[in-house]
């Protein structure tokens, strides 16, 4: 549950936020399938004219997964793109991330990460003398013709997406990993007009003791239009810092981001995305162990003609 | 009446078994017996006999989860206040009770692993599972390892020596 302040437009609301359902069934010692459905308040949601409010249910991942080993494990299905860390570190659980909402570079409905990944996956890890070394690689369809949106119902060319990730957990700094990822891809355009050759290359450090928590992460974008169009270099990233309290103040985690996005005019695919720079204070208290109240200050400044945001945001968020 | 006689210590051949136990298994800590310790007790294929304390730390983070390429690893945990519990959650995890919670919520979000560990009710039950699942990993006091499962030394060491972490 969700609760906003804004001073601007409907200025103040509720919203249920969004209801995360998820399962994993093993099938042998070896393999399992899982499964994370999502019901999504928005205003859109019905049928009819106007659309009514409603919920929209969503497939977020869905695959089969075999363990050869810790070294090869091999799936198939609906991920979260793992060229970004939070995108896989905290998925839809709200609860799990400190803040209230994730950073914009890699939101749910924005174009700047492609989220959602549909294909296989080969991943595992290896000690490499204490460096813990960990690898993804993938191949499978590209963006949509909704640039924010997954290839669900197969690639919209010839050309599969494929994607590496590297990361190291080391033994002698426990907490910290740090690793980086590239993706390409050839998009194509829903309202027509040349393929886009797309490669995005991203890095993160994550230190994740509590105190203090560290998340930096960096992407940037290539958009090459074939047939003589546009080229573009887009950059995003953000820097997160939070401290849990020590002693009797445990249960409160004050916590700072900044983010900072920004898009080069002529960029065939961030059409839809702003530049932004935006700075968000706050802090969590952890009422129990499974739910957690955060309170934040969000100063959100976009360009490209969108709407910039300041506000007083609260959620209420909960595993069960 | 003839006076009891007291017990005589010898004393080169309390020398001498001081020095073979402490040749054979490392120097016990003065004053501090090997129950005090939490020893890690698997099923004897497991095919493992040292664990560094980071590696141990990988198996109850859930990073590794394969002893071999045919043998999983399944990991059994006290229920919580238990000793051993506070134990790992102290020198391994580094964690609060809180965190060590939030923690195997989101390794089983993350889809990283299908499950969290076992949790048992008491050390007996502990090694009665570790004896009975290939692949079993337990912690438990180590005055109470009953005969037939493998003792895993830490950083080299079992429990009672000096300097083993688990304690």
């Amino acid at each position: 549950m969700v609760y906003s302040s804004t001073g601007e437009g409907t200025g103040r609301n509720f919203s249920l936020g969004q209801l995360t359902v998820q399962n994993t069934s093993a099938l042998s010692p070896r393999s399992f399938v899982f499964v994370e459905v999502t019901f999504t308040s928005r205003p859109d949601a019905g049928t009819g004219t106007p659309a009514a409010t409603g919920f929209n249910a969503e497939v977020e991942r869905l695959f089969f997964r075999y363990d050869q080993s810790d070294q090869l494990k091999g799936s198939v299905g609906r991920y979260h793109t793992p060229i970004n860390w939070w995108n896989t570190a905290f998925h839809h659980g709200l609860w799990l991330q400190t803040t209230i909402a994730r950073p914009e570079m890699v939101r749910f409905g924005s174009q700047f990460i492609p989220v959602h990944f549909v294909g296989a996956l080969v991943e595992g890890s290896f000690p490499a003398n204490g460096l813990n070394l960990n690898y993804n690689v993938g191949l499978g369809n590209g963006r949509g013709n909704v640039f924010s949106r997954g290839g669900d119902a197969g690639d919209t060319n010839a050309n599969l997406a494929t994607l590496a990730n590297v990361f190291v957990r080391p033994d002698r700094l426990y907490g910290l990993q740090v690793g980086a990822s590239v993706y390409r891809d050839k998009a194509t355009p829903a309202g027509g007009g040349p393929d886009v050759d797309e490669t995005i290359w991203a890095a993160h450090l994550v230190y994740q003791k509590e105190d203090p928590e560290i998340i930096a992460e960096y992407a940037h974008a290539t958009h090459d239009a074939e047939d003589g169009g546009p080229s573009a270099r887009s950059e995003a990233y953000y820097v997160q810092f939070a401290y849990r309290l020590p002693g009797a103040g445990h249960l409160w985690k004050p916590y700072y981001r900044y983010e900072k996005i920004r898009v080069d005019e002529d960029d065939p695919i961030l059409t839809a995305t702003p530049g932004l720079s935006g700075n968000i204070v706050g802090v969590r208290y952890d009422a129990t162990e499974l739910a957690a109240i955060k309170l934040e200050y969000r100063d959100m400044k976009r360009d490209r003609g969108f709407a910039s945001t300041s506000g007083v945001f609260a959620q209420v968020s909960f595993a069960f | 009446m003839t006076p009891r006689r007291r017990p005589r210590i010898r004393p080169l051949a309390a020398a001498v078994l001081v020095f073979l136990v402490n040749a054979t298994h490392g120097a016990l800590a003065p004053g501090r017996a090997a129950a005090d310790d939490v020893a890690v007790v698997v099923h004897p294929r497991v095919p493992v006999e040292d664990l560094s304390l980071a590696d141990l730390r990988k198996v109850l983070l859930g990073d590794r989860q394969f002893w071999s390429s045919n043998q999983r690893v399944t990991l059994l945990i006290r229920a919580p206040v238990a000793r051993e519990r506070e134990v790992l959650l102290k020198r391994v995890y580094q964690m609060s009770e809180a965190q060590f919670r939030q923690y195997w919520i989101a390794k089983v979000f993350r889809a990283e692993t299908a499950a969290g560990p076992k949790i048992v009710n008491s050390n007996q039950t502990a090694t009665q599972i570790a004896a009975a699942v290939p692949g079993a990993i337990a912690f438990v006091d180590a005055g109470h390892v009953p005969p037939g499962l493998k003792v895993l030394k830490i950083n080299g060491r079992l429990p009672g020596q000096r300097g083993y972490p688990l304690q």
